[in-house]
């Protein structure tokens, strides 16, 4: 489908914020789906580019994207200007479970964070205690953190220490579960693989619901090509595009 | 001016000459979320093998110019689930269904095909013979003319479908391969499969794909597609399908004047999973506008 950009501004470092408005299933968004976009034109890129859905805004018709320019179709995005066709495919792939009165924890490292915007929103409206750490190389790398503290309290780490604590997310995520008057039941993660998989260590054999937002590389990005598989604990293959982006812990391997 | 589209290719009835590729369509399911399957001249599934296959370790695509690379590793649920969970799905449609299978045995690909031809859920069978075959070290079936017609020879014997055989374009000599697979007993020739390709990141100094080498498709490889099709219409007696870059119609026109009965369409679906309806719109005005009245007039004109 054709929308049209809205607004394109630049947030951070390499980092742009992409509003997007037109006909689109704002209502049938879930958190953490993605939109699949062609960029380029002609044969100029043949595979369209997956991001996150970073907040829908039904009552006011137009979603947002944050992304990171990483390479050819990322830097053709950040030269759109307000007016310009987008054409994309979406909302795809299965996200997150939003689950009423869990006490639930939001774990996102650097470009992963975006989808756990529109996540965070939901969920703070329908769980009593919600908890955010957000993890970034540097300070030159943050974005939306005073987006994030309008609705929970936002732990924030950075590799080099320059902003927040110094260290990796899994530093909070540790003292969270080792304390005994916190008793975390989801813990939602979208970020680098490493991070991801640390997670699921520290969660070992917890029963701990919530889920894990995976990236692949795509090709088709709806389910066809079986080019984005990922690997379950009892060795099945799934695909990240139309099974996932997002698994549950017990069920992917990372 | 009414146009005819339509194409009867081993007897059976194609509306149109446009079909998916394999691989690039898994069993249908999900495009039928964009369009009424019931447009397409026919459907082509994933390559089926005897047991589920994983495939490669990711990241299996990657994109190059005018084109992609895939090392997917012919991932499929196996023989057991296709027959049971994908391809009775496809009964409600009135399409012919070709099931592509392939095998790492002569053995696996005869009993793949037998209990295919004898369930009555497919009305061809495309035979993949772009596999590495285990008994010659890992050699492509499709590279060698010895090993392709002993192959067709046990293939033809258990199977009672129409047989398409799809042809690797890794070869020496394409029109030597083709002679070879008509001689065994093919009733048509699909082609082309991917070239072999690679892409380095120059950031990493490592190759893209987990397994280094990939499969080239998309528009890069057209003009292989056609001088191939265009060699093998000019010697063989069998129907051909084209394969290789389609993204427009008039790159269909190309491969039916090249000598193509029918032809299938991959990448172009990534890109845009409205690709094969659109095409499919585009070549009946494209017919109209030039006075073709149906796809004889033109095929093979080029030869
Ligand atoms: C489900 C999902 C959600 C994502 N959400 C976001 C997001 O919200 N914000 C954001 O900045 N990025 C996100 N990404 C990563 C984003 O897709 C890539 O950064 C982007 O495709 C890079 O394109 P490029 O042309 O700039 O880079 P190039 O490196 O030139 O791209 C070449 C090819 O590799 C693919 N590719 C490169 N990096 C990645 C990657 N990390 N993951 C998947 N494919 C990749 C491209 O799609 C393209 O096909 C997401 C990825 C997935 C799978
Ligand atoms: C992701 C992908 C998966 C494929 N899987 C198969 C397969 O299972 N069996 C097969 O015979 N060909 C397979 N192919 C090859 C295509 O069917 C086709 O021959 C090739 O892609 C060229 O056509 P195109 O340029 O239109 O994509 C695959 C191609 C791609 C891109
Ligand atoms: S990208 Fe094709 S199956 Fe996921």
């Amino acid at each position: 489908m054709i929308l049209r950009v809205k607004k394109n501004l630049k947030l951070a470092d390499a980092i742009w914020q992409m509003e997007i408005e037109g006909d689109f299933p704002y209502n049938k968004v879930q958190a953490g789906q993605f939109i699949n976009i062609r960029v380029g034109q002609g044969h100029d890129h043949l595979l369209r580019r997956p991001i996150s859905i970073a907040e829908v805004r039904q009552d006011e018709g137009y979603l947002t994207i944050v992304y990171r320019v990483v390479g050819q179709g990322t830097k053709w995005l950040s030269r759109l200007e307000p007016d310009m066709p987008l054409d994309i495919l979406g909302p795809l792939g299965n996200g997150f479970t939003v689950e009423e009165g869990k006490y639930s924890l939001i774990v996102g490292g650097g470009i992963g964070i975006p989808p756990l915007y529109e996540l965070a929103k939901r969920l703070s409206a329908k769980v009593d205690r919600l908890d955010i750490i957000l993890g970034f190389r540097s300070e030159h790398d943050v974005f939306w953190i005073d987006r994030f503290k309008k609705l929970a309290s936002v732990d924030l780490f950075t590799e080099d220490g320059s902003l927040g604590t110094k260290g990796f997310v899994t530093k909070g995520i540790s003292e969270i579960l080792a304390d005994k008057e916190r008793h975390i039941e989801n813990i939602y993660a979208c970020g680098p693989i490493g991070m991801l998989s640390a997670i699921k260590g520290l969660i070992g054999k917890l029963q701990i619901g919530g889920g894990a937002s995976l990236e692949e590389r795509m090709a088709c990005g709806v389910g066809a090509c079986y080019g984005c598989t990922c690997m379950t604990t009892n060795r099945e293959s799934k695909r990240v595009c139309a099974d996932g982006p997002v698994f549950s812990w017990q069920e992917v391997d990372l | 001016m009414q146009v005819d589209m339509s194409v009867n290719l081993l007897g059976l009835k194609l509306k149109n000459p446009v079909m998916p590729a394999s691989g690039c369509f898994g069993f249908g399911k999900e495009y039928s979320k964009y369009y009424d399957l019931n447009k397409l001249g026919a459907i082509v599934v994933k390559a089926t093998t005897q047991k589920a296959r994983l495939g490669n370790p990711t990241p299996r695509v990657a994109e190059v110019t005018c084109g992609m690379l895939n090392s997917i590793g012919l991932a499929n649920p196996g023989l057991d689930k296709v027959l049971s969970d994908e391809l009775p799905w496809l009964k409600s449609y009135s399409l012919p269904v070709i099931v592509n299978v392939a095998g790492e045995t002569v053995e696996e690909y005869c009993s793949v095909v037998d209990r295919i031809s004898r369930s009555k859920l497919a009305h061809a069978i495309e035979l993949n013979v772009s596999c590495p075959n285990v008994a010659q070290g890992g050699l492509s079936f499709g590279a060698d003319s010895k090993v392709l017609s002993e192959l067709l020879k046990r293939v033809r014997g258990v199977c009672s479908l129409p047989l398409i055989v799809k042809l690797s374009p890794n070869v020496t000599d394409i029109v030597e391969i083709g002679l070879a697979a008509q001689e065994a007993g093919a009733d048509a020739i699909s082609l082309i499969n991917t070239l072999i390709g690679m892409k380095i990141d120059i950031n990493t100094g490592r190759p893209v794909l987990a397994r280094k080498v990939g499969g080239l498709s998309g528009p890069a490889i057209k003009p292989v597609a056609i001088r191939m099709v265009y060699q093998l219409a000019d010697v063989l007696k069998l129907p051909i399908i084209g394969i290789g870059g389609i993204y427009t119609a008039e790159d269909v026109i190309e491969f039916i004047m090249a000598g193509a009965s029918a032809v299938q369409i991959g990448t172009a679906n990534f890109t845009n999973p409205m690709a094969m309806p659109d095409i499919i719109d585009d070549l009946e005005r494209y017919m109209k506008e030039k006075g073709i009245k149906d796809l004889d007039q033109i095929r093979g004109c080029a030869l």
